[in-house]
Formats: structure tokens, sequence, C-alpha cells
């Protein structure tokens, strides 16, 4: 009897354990690269609009990712980070004159240190609800700083206008030409994934995921919690800062609800929770979900967002490690 | 500056207060009963608001039968809610954050739903009492002086519905150790949808009050659950009388500090004063415990 049972489970770890083609890492990859590279040069311009604005979401659940989903400190200001590099970026290029390149470094800079800042308080507390609350908080704060400073970012009239990025040689990135725009973001959410990748492989990654697990046993092990906490924040606040003010160069239109609202923020979270929380393909296939199906549901007007809410509800319910783990039992 | 506009804008914070005072024991109530938040009280408070307006406005109820069959209505979605979302959460790995997620999507969901329902346009309330109290040179409109009476009257009944009443007795037990009560005969799991629908009420009970002061819109609940949010966790969670003095000492500070800062600053000093409170003392001011 004993044994029938032992071989039962064996094979039922066996099935569990089995590879389908589509689950290889190879098939995963060139698939990947065919649909992000190849597919996006015979899209017409809106499909090409819609990938762009995919890809700088996926770009920011990515970096809230970094912070949920493998540190575990669930943070509801997010889009807070977004709308500072995106303001500071327009900004610095509207009235300074700045190159919009450099407002790609110095948004994620600002977005970065305005992180380090949030988290000081963050690191005091450990339940999940004061932080949410704590955060959600910070974000209203700099929504409404930036709608109140009417002298500086004309409110809630927002600002238009703002410079697209320079080209370079014959590289042109005005709205004219938005598969080189697209083509930059791709870059760019690459370079995210390998430094997401490099960090997470790392000890530091190991610190982090520690920290999620228990941060009695975390700090009990050594880990020094207050500096990987500031790390994550400042790293995660960094690359979401670029995603922000990529998206005022790329858009050329900012208003405070337009990268500052609750939205942004619900719209990061059902990307990753849809997705997969603490993997790193989740948030962009949740990504591509999301914004997509968003986009293309467009003909149902309000019931769109009604549908949105329960998905939300019915993923936590039912499928709270996302799809990404669901169809790919191998992804990390 | 004039004695009488300070003391007017304190009265008038007590009031505000009052109101925040009872959104943020509902919340507090669910956190005392079940360790969460829920993101969706401002839906509460909206959909008590729209109640209101159909019963009262529309079918021209008097409003006082109109606020029962309200709050009665909102208990019934709160249970639902509770039974539909909640239920099927708890006591699984990733509770603590789960639900806040969740209720997020309820909250999506109720606003878009009362948006496609009623429509995007603001609807007003007529005052339940006309005319206005004044004296040593400060206004108040009856219908202020109510608000306060309601809000006064429904907390204390609150507390002494969960300090005396047999419920109370057991949802208090239920949020102290919820294997003892179960064995000690308690339903535990009617007792969260309960606890459920009686924070949904109490949110009601402040929409009824405060709709005709503001309009009641699909969006009128998102402000207020962030005062609400920030009330409670000033006050320390899970502690009613911790709300309920943040509450009224919120809304004096903003009634008060309207006299020194243009008003749309108001909510960036409540908020900062939120994030400064935890960072100095992350239990909150009244809390005994840090969750």
């Amino acid at each position: 009897m004993e044994t029938v049972a032992k071989t039962n489970k064996g094979k039922r770890s066996f099935v569990a354990r089995k590879e389908y083609w589509y689950q290889s890492t190879k098939v995963l990859y060139s698939a990947s690269a065919i649909i992000l590279i190849i597919l996006p040069m015979f899209v017409g311009n809106y499909t090409l609009h819609i990938l762009t604005l995919t890809l700088i979401f996926a770009v920011l659940a990515l970096s809230w990712n970094l912070v949920a989903g493998y540190s575990g400190i669930f943070s509801f200001g997010h889009h807070a980070f977004f709308g500072i590099g995106a303001y500071v970026s327009a900004l610095l290029s509207i009235k300074y004159g700045l190159s919009p390149w450099f407002g790609l470094i110095i948004g994620g800079g600002i977005a970065a240190i305005s992180g380090i800042v949030i988290s000081l308080p963050v690191l005091g507390l450990r339940a999940a609800p004061y932080i949410a609350i704590l955060t959600l908080g910070f974000a209203e704060i700099v929504k409404l700083i930036v709608s109140n400073l009417v002298g500086l970012t004309r409110g809630e009239l927002g600002l238009s206008g703002i410079e697209p990025f320079t080209s370079i040689g014959s590289i042109s990135f005005n709205l004219a030409h938005r598969l080189n725009s697209y083509y930059l973001i791709l870059a760019v959410m690459c370079l995210v994934v390998f430094v997401i990748l490099k960090v997470i492989s790392g000890p530091r990654g190991l610190a982090l995921k520690s920290i999620r697990e228990s941060q009695d046993a975390a700090e009990s092990l050594g880990v020094n919690l207050r500096k990987s906490k500031l790390y994550v924040f400042m790293l995660s606040a960094f690359i979401a800062g670029v995603a922000g003010s990529f998206y005022a160069h790329y858009v050329q239109v900012l208003t405070p609800s337009s990268v500052l609202g609750v939205d942004i923020m619900m719209q990061i979270l059902v990307i990753t929770v849809i997705g997969g929380l603490g993997t790193i393909y989740g948030p962009i296939i949740g990504s591509f979900i999301v914004v997509m199906g968003l986009e293309y549901l467009r003909f149902l007007g309000d019931d769109r967002l009604m549908i949105y809410g329960v998905v939300l509800v019915l993923v936590i319910i039912f499928m709270p490690e996302g799809i990404i783990k669901k169809v790919f039992r191998k992804a990390k | 500056m004039d004695v009488t506009i300070v003391l007017q804008q304190i009265i008038n914070g007590v009031i505000v207060g009052s109101i925040y005072a009872l959104m943020a024991s509902g919340l507090s109530l669910i956190w005392g009963t079940m360790k969460t938040l829920n993101f969706a009280h401002g839906e509460f408070y909206m959909l008590g608001g729209f109640f209101m307006f159909i019963l009262n406005v529309q079918a021209g109820l008097n409003p006082i039968l109109a606020g029962a069959i309200s709050i009665l209505f909102i208990f019934v979605v709160g249970v639902i809610m509770q039974r539909l979302v909640i239920h099927y959460l708890m006591d699984k790995p990733g509770w603590d954050v789960s639900p806040l997620i969740a209720t997020f999507g309820v909250s999506i969901f109720l606003q878009n739903l009362s948006l496609k329902l009623w429509g995007e346009r603001f609807k007003n309330i007529p005052y339940y009492l006309g005319g206005e109290a004044s004296f040593f040179g400060i206004n108040l409109s009856y219908h202020r002086i109510l608000i306060l009476i309601i809000a006064v009257v429904v907390i204390f009944t609150l507390w002494a519905f969960l300090k005396y009443s047999r419920f109370g007795m057991a949802l208090r037990a239920t949020s102290q150790d919820r294997d003892a009560a179960t064995i000690n005969g308690i339903n535990t799991k009617k007792m969260f949808m309960i606890t459920f629908g009686i924070s949904a009420i109490l949110a009601t009970a402040a929409a009824i009050m405060l709709s005709p002061i503001y309009s009641v819109n699909p969006w009128m609940g998102e402000s207020l659950l962030l005062k609400a949010l920030a009330v409670i966790v000033i006050g320390g969670l899970g502690s009613l009388v911790g709300a309920i003095i943040a509450g009224v000492g919120l809304g004096v500070l903003e009634g008060v500090g309207i006299l020194f800062f243009p008003s749309e600053w108001q909510n960036v000093i409540a908020f900062s004063i939120l994030i400064i409170v935890l960072w100095i003392r992350p239990s909150g001011l009244f809390g005994t415990k840090e969750w």
C-alpha cells in the first residue's frame, strides 16, 4: 500500500515537471525576440503607439515588482516616481532647454532621491497596510504639489509641446518616427531586465528575497534591513523615473492626473498581479495583456473599467501567483 | 485676527472631523476584527450617497425613512462584498496584501458601476433642516449641528453596541482569538460578514449627513477614503478612541489651517502629518501595538 502511494506521488511530481515544447527557454526567448523586434516593423502607427505604451508600463511594472514582488514591500505610491521623472524632465527641457537625453537620467535621479526620502519612514514599518497608506499619502502629496504650483507646472492645464528626444544622426524620435521611439523603449526595457536579473541573482537579491520571506529571520542572519530596503527603493524609483521621463518626451503632453493619478498605480498593480509578482517576465506579459486589452476593448466604453475591477478581484482570488507561473512552471 | 472667525473655524472643523471619525471608525472596526484595510470603504460612502439621493430626492421619501432604507441596503452590500471577495482570501497565503488589492478592484468596479447606472452629473440633496443658528457672532446652519449630533450618536451607539451587546462581545471575542471564539460557539464567518455590513453602515451614515453639503457623484468616496485612512493611522490602527480624537483633531487643524494656507494645500498638510506621525511613532498616536 505504501509503495503504491509512493509511486503515485512520484508519478505526480513527474507529470508536474513535464515540459511542453512551448515551455523551453529557447522557444520562449526566440518567440519573444520575434514578437518584440520584428513584428513592430509591419504594424501601423496606432498599434505602434499602443506597443510603446505597453513597454513603458512594462518598465514601470518591472520597477514596482522589484519592491513589491522581490522584497515584499507593497508600496502603493509608485506612480509618484513616474510622475516626478516625467515632470522633472519635461520642465528642465521646457524651462532650460536641457536635452531630453540628460532629462532621462536627471528625472530618474530626482525620482531616486525622492525614493530614498520616502523609504526613510517606511524603514520603521513592517505591516503592509501601514506601508500602503504611507506611500499612498506620499503620492497624493506629490500630486497636489504638482497641481498646486500653477506658476511652474500650469496645474491641471498641464504641460504641452514637450520636446521629443533629440535625434541621433539621422535617427529621429518625433511622432512621425514612432518605430524609433519603440526601439528606444525596448532597449531601455532590456537594460532594465538585465539590471534586475543582475541584482536579484546577486547577494543583494538574496537579501531582498529573505526580507520578503521573513524580516526577523533575515535580520538574524545578518542582512542589513535598512540598507537593503533603501537600496531597492532607490533603484526602483530610479527606473520608474526613467519610465516617466520617457513617457513625457514620447507623449509630449503632461497633466497631473495623467501621470500622478491613482489609476496609474492601479494599472501597475493590475499588470504585475496578473502577470505574476516576483517574476521577470510577469510584468512584461501582464503589461501586454492589460494595456492592449484596455486599448482594444475601448468599444465597451464604461463597462471596460468595470470588467477591469472584476478581473483584478478574480485574479487575486483564483490565480494569486499570476499567469506566468500558471503557464510556464519553470519561470522564476 | 478676529477671535470669532477662529472660533467659527474650530467649530466647523469639529463638525467635519466628526465625519472623518465616523468614516475612520468603520475602517478601524474592520482592522480590529480582520486585520486588514478596505480600500472600497469610500465606495460604501458613495453608494450611500446615491441611495439617499434616489430615495429622498427621486422617490420623495422623507429623510429619516430614506436614510433608514439606505442603511439597510448598504448593510446588504457590505455583507455581500465580504462573502464574495474577502471570504475567499481569508486564511490563505498573502492575506496581508491580497485584500488590499482585491478591495482596490472592488472600488474600481463600484465606481464605474455607479458611473454607468447614474451618470457623471453631480447630484444635489436639499438640506434636511433649513435655517441657521447664531450665537456669540458665530453662524451655524442647523444642518451642520445635526451632522455633529448624528455623528456623536452613531459613534456612541457603536461603542455601546460593541461593549455591552451580546453580539458586540462575540465580535470582540472573534477579534481577540478566533479559535477560542469558535470553540465558544461563535460563528466567526457570520461575524466577519456582519462586521463588513456595520462598517458600511458607518460610511453611509457619513454620506447621508454630508451629501447635502457636497454633491453626490461616483468619485465622492476617493478623497474621503484617503482622509479616513490617514485618520486611522494617525490615531493608531484598531483604536476607536484614537480614530475619534485623530478625526476631530484633523478636522480642526484643517479648519484653522484654512485661515493661514490656501485651501488647495489642505490635503498636503493632512498627509504630511500622516507621514511625520508614522515616522516618529509607527504605532500611531494612540495605538498600543505596532502591527
